[in-house]
């Protein structure tokens, strides 16, 4: 499974919307769980998922499902 | 004076000058004025509104949302603002409730009623009716808390509560109309509502962020728009903190104020706060629905109180009673009651012989314990009621049991808080179940009590146990899964 999918899977399931719902540019504010606990959960699952660690720098620039998927792979890299 | 007429007034005094903001609008106070007159009219056109008629206002901040709040009251109408986020049972009991003549704005999770969109509230129409100054002891808003069954709860505020509030209020943060806020809490609390009546109360101009969900926003429209001040919870600090490190230290001489509402913040972290922060105000206030903003406490004037919750705000007496009623000494602790005019005028649906039974002697019980020190300072020690507070939000332990109980495989359930281990929720609820279905897993029961219940109210852990402690009445001894 690749960052984009994996990132998807954990936005739809923390969001409870389904998958097709969740695109690389859905960001914070467009489902109703994405408010900042739901960002703060989506940003934890997807630490625990790829076992890495943000700065508060790197979360602060996050915003939408290809900023995290860039700051994942900046991370695996 | 009404915060309505006091909007009056800059809109006839400093008509030019901003009241809100959001992205590229701006809107001036002789706009702002011109919108909820508009408002008003409509919703009497729309709706037949009579006076005391009630309205749900299902809405997060927005211009459209100001208008509409304003122009209900200006209609002469009540307004019940909910959470756009309400669920389908709660959504029903308080339309049962409050019997509105109509819902306005967005529920996302509420089928099968009519919500109208804010958009045709403020839609544009010629004949504008004038405004009718409110009795004072009109009822202008029921606001719906967490009662301790889980049921919702009525608190209904009269001109005069909102009046009083807003007074106390400004007084200790000493906001100005120079004052340009960012307002990132939701405005179906009281918390969030009230900051907009203190900034437009004072001339002031309110930035619409909406949430703080997006820190590049929160900072770059606190940068764009030279915010002064703004209102958090602990957990949105708990947020911005993990979110943004230190940075908010770079707005250290940009923000003049900061008020941060009532749920445990540690020590720590308001000592963090007064480093980052040398010059802002930073106030921290306890307080509920009921009885908005009763105690006040500011950082750097009072840093070695930094473990109370301050003292009686402006206009406001603190008092702590026994359970006989006795009004008890300093150093004695017993149920926090307050006293002014901002304490709640009644709960909606509820007889007076009742709602007197939440008064000592003229103070209203709070129902939590706690004790004045000798320089009158509050020091809380408990909750008598058990509520779970989650980032600010009550969660009642009955609601989720119930609901809990009632998922196929579970015989019972208790609920309670536990301390959020990430340092910012402040607590989360951690669920008790006694099971006689092995095979139903944690991702089961949650999948059950999500269409029922607000995310904040799921449980954070769900533990397996052989017996719920009780006492030989039945009920859940909490304290023993504590």
């Amino acid at each position: 499974m690749d960052t984009l999918e994996k990132v998807i899977e954990i936005v739809a399931s923390t969001c409870d919307v389904d998958k097709s719902e969740v695109t690389e540019i859905s960001m914070v504010g467009d489902f109703p769980a994405w408010d900042s606990m739901g960002h703060l959960a989506i940003l934890n699952a997807v630490e625990e998922a790829f076992d890495i660690s943000f700065e508060p720098e790197e979360m602060m620039e996050i915003e939408d499902v290809k900023d995290i998927v860039a700051a994942v792979n900046s991370k695996l890299q | 004076m009404t915060i309505e007429e006091q909007i009056y007034q800059h809109s006839i005094h400093y008509p030019d000058h901003v009241a809100l903001i959001a992205g590229d609008e701006r809107v001036t106070y002789a706009q702002l004025w011109q919108r909820c007159l508009l408002a008003a009219t409509n919703v009497r056109r729309l709706f037949g509104l009579r006076k005391g008629d009630r309205i749900i206002l299902a809405a997060s901040a927005s211009m459209d949302f100001v208008y509409a709040y304003f122009g209900i009251h200006i209609a002469g109408g009540v307004c019940v603002p909910i959470d756009p986020d309400t669920n389908q049972t709660r959504y029903e009991l308080i339309r049962e409730s409050t019997q509105p003549v109509c819902t306005m704005g967005a529920l996302h999770k509420v089928e099968g009623f009519r919500v109208l969109p804010l958009g045709e509230v403020c839609a544009a129409y010629e004949q504008m009716d004038a405004y009718v100054h409110p009795d004072e002891e009109q009822i202008a808003d029921i606001l719906f808390t967490t009662g301790t069954t889980g049921a919702p709860k009525g608190v209904a505020l009269n001109y005069r509560n909102l009046a009083a509030a807003v007074r106390n209020i400004n007084t200790f943060i000493e906001n100005t109309a120079e004052d340009v806020e960012l307002l990132a809490l939701p405005v179906s609390h009281s918390f969030g509502l009230g900051r907009v009546r203190c900034v437009l109360s004072q001339g002031g101009s309110l930035v619409l962020l909406g949430s703080f969900a997006s820190m590049k926003k929160f900072f770059g429209w606190m940068e764009q728009y030279r915010c002064t001040g703004f209102g958090m919870v602990p957990a949105s600090w708990g947020y911005i903190k993990k979110l943004s490190g230190r940075k908010i230290g770079q707005f250290a001489d940009q923000l003049r104020y900061i008020e941060i509402g009532s749920s445990f913040m540690s020590v720590e972290d308001k000592d963090l706060l007064c480093e980052l922060l040398p010059k802002t105000r930073i106030c921290m206030h306890y307080g509920l629905t009921e009885a908005s903003r009763s105690a006040f406490m500011e950082f750097h004037t009072e840093h070695d109180k930094l473990d109370t919750a301050g003292k009686a705000s402006p206009y406001v007496e603190v008092a702590i009673f026994d359970t006989d009623g006795k009004r008890l000494p300093t150093s004695m602790e017993g149920e926090v009651c307050v006293k002014g005019d901002h304490v709640t005028c009644s709960y909606w649906n509820e007889p007076e012989e009742r709602f007197a039974q939440d008064f000592f002697d003229g103070y209203f019980r709070t129902g939590d314990c706690g004790y004045l020190d000798a320089e009158g300072y509050l020091h809380l020690k408990s909750r008598i009621k058990e509520m779970i507070n989650v980032g600010g939000k009550k969660v009642s332990p009955m609601e989720v049991e119930g609901i809990l109980n009632s998922i196929p495989g579970i015989v019972e359930s208790a609920c309670v808080a536990m301390p959020d281990p990430e340092g910012v929720m402040g607590e989360l609820v951690k669920a008790f179940i006694v099971c006689d279905d092995e095979t139903l897993t944690d991702t089961d029961i949650l999948a059950a009590l999500r269409p029922r219940l607000e995310a904040y109210k799921l449980p954070a852990v769900i533990e397996r146990v052989s017996v719920i402690p009780k006492t030989a009445s039945g009920k859940i001894q909490r304290l023993k899964l504590k």
